[in-house]
């Protein structure tokens, strides 16, 4: 009887452990923006991620425009998290662990605007040329429009 | 027990079983029928999807209900009929083209989804109909199918999109939630895509909804959380998959009351479509449907798009 007992609590906690429905909040993976605004969102299948662009007041505002040149003071932060299946819905993917935090800045420099780029971290100061493949995460940072909000 | 007990014991239980024979019988007698009317416009989907369905669906969800001799045995007859009509009211596969196209296909991923849970066919159901259950093959087809039909991309660039008309005063829907600003301060608490639908969406939650997410204090939500869902269409992905928000689709909010809105599990539900911000629902019974559904996320006080993971 004992071990009976035992059997059916072994099985009941091995289905509760495979129930890919019972789930605990993750909340580090939330974002801290300490006063920026979302730019926009976009996710990627083939790469599996999904990505947040913030910036602060100087960078939403020419977020929204077509044009090539960055004014001093502008900073852009995106973060990029892994894409997942919900676990709740069969057709929705969501974001999960954090990947990155990309950093670009511009600041005033003596022969114009100098552009600052950091993963998590790592900063690398460029003037003109920069690094190349950083360069083409900024120029990428860069291309992204702001999303239409009401 | 002596004699005379015995015999009143034993009058006592004829009796009771009169009773409950008689009530039977009346039972019986009154057992609802449930009719079959007319298959107006059939769900025509390919060969072997439509078999699963008429398999484990039809008896409930379409005018083909073909009930085994003992569901039409009463006090059984009665929870059936119930079912069947409850079930027909949300969906009839008779009557398929009745709903818009597009309502046909988010349907379809509920219905995929409804099963995935475990929650369809009903389980008191597939206790005594064993065959109806959906195996993990069957719903496999069923979730290939859905992915097939919903590929849907908005065209455009978010930044050449026309502006159009925004709403001119502060739209509210009938159950009272108004729309509001204040959601751009709060925190993105997830961001999702949806190929189902060809939607992207960035949903933002208000301090305390933060805080109970920080503290795993969800099971229920606290008073005054607000949860908002940004949707977008989704443009094609650029060379690089990169699929980006297009048009502005919808707002949806959550806001956490659970006395007021005891009715939907203590949330109150609000979207408001377009620029112009069109409150939708056009009784306060809309927010009926929406709980409806949120129900496939109770493990998570009604919230589907919260960070998480397993629980073990
Ligand atoms: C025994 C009857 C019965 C069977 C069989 C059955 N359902 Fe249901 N279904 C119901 C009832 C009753 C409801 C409403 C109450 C509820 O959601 O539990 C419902 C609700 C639903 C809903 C929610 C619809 C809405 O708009 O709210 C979906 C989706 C659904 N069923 C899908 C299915 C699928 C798919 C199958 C077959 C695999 C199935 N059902 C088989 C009785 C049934
Ligand atoms: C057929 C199922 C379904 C119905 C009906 C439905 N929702 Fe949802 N809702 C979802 C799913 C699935 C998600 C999460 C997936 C996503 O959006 O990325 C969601 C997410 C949300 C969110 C973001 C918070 C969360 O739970 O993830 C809000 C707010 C929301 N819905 C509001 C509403 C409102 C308001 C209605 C009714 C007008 C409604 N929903 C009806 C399925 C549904």
């Amino acid at each position: 009887m004992k071990s009976l007992i035992t059997f059916i609590l072994a099985i009941l906690a091995l289905t509760a452990c495979h129930d890919p429905r019972e789930l605990t909040p993750a909340p580090e993976t939330i974002f801290t923006e300490n006063g920026l605004h979302v730019i926009t969102s976009f996710h990627n299948n083939l790469t599996r991620t999904i990505s947040v662009l913030y910036g602060n007041d100087d960078a939403l505002a020419n977020a929204g425009k077509e044009r090539d040149a960055h004014t001093p003071g502008e900073v852009l932060k995106l973060i990029t998290w892994d894409l997942k299946q919900n676990p709740l819905w069969f057709g929705s993917n969501i974001n999960g662990r954090v990947q990155s935090v990309e950093t670009v800045t511009v600041s005033a420099g003596p022969s114009g605007p100098v552009i600052g780029y950091a993963k998590d971290g790592n900063s690398q100061k460029a003037s003109g040329n920069a690094v190349s493949g950083n360069a083409e995460r900024i120029s990428f940072i860069f291309a992204q429009r702001a999303s239409v909000f009401p | 027990m002596n004699a005379l007990e015995k015999h009143r014991y034993r009058n006592a239980a004829a009796i009771l079983a009169g009773i409950l024979f008689t009530s039977f019988v009346v039972l019986q007698a009154n057992s609802p029928q449930i009719g079959n009317p007319p298959v107006t416009s059939e769900f025509h989907g390919p060969e072997e999807v439509t078999r699963i369905l008429k398999r484990s669906c039809y008896d409930c969800h379409s005018n083909e209900t073909n009930l085994r001799w003992y569901d039409k045995v009463a006090p059984f007859s009665y929870k059936v009929a119930a079912d069947v009509e409850e079930a027909r009211k949300r969906f009839n596969f008779s009557e398929w083209d009745s709903i818009p196209k597009a309502d046909q296909e988010g349907k379809l991923w509920y219905i995929v989804n409804m099963i995935d849970a475990g929650r369809m066919p009903l389980p008191e159901y597939t206790a005594t109909h064993p065959s109806a259950r959906v195996t993990p093959e069957e719903l496999a087809i069923l979730k290939n199918y859905v992915t097939g039909i919903s590929q849907h991309y908005a065209a455009g660039d978010t930044a050449r999109i026309a502006e159009k008309a925004r709403a001119a005063s502060v739209p509210k829907s009938i159950n009272g939630i108004a729309y509001f600003d204040d959601y751009k301060n709060w925190k993105v608490i997830s961001t999702t895509g949806r190929p189902d639908n060809g939607t992207s969406r960035i949903i933002y939650g208000n301090d305390i909804a933060v805080k109970a997410l920080e503290e795993n204090k969800i099971l229920p939500w606290p008073d005054g959380a607000v949860v908002v869902k940004v949707v977008w269409n989704s443009q094609a992905p650029d060379a690089w998959g990169n699929v980006k928000p297009g048009n502005f689709n919808n707002i949806q909010i959550m806001v956490r009351d659970a006395k007021k809105f005891a009715g939907t599990e203590g949330w109150g539900f609000a979207r408001f479509n377009g620029l112009d911000l069109k409150p939708y629902g056009k009784t306060v019974s809309f927010a009926t449907s929406c709980i409806n559904c949120h129900q496939l996320a109770k493990g998570t006080g009604f919230v589907f798009d919260i960070p998480t993971r397993p629980q073990h």
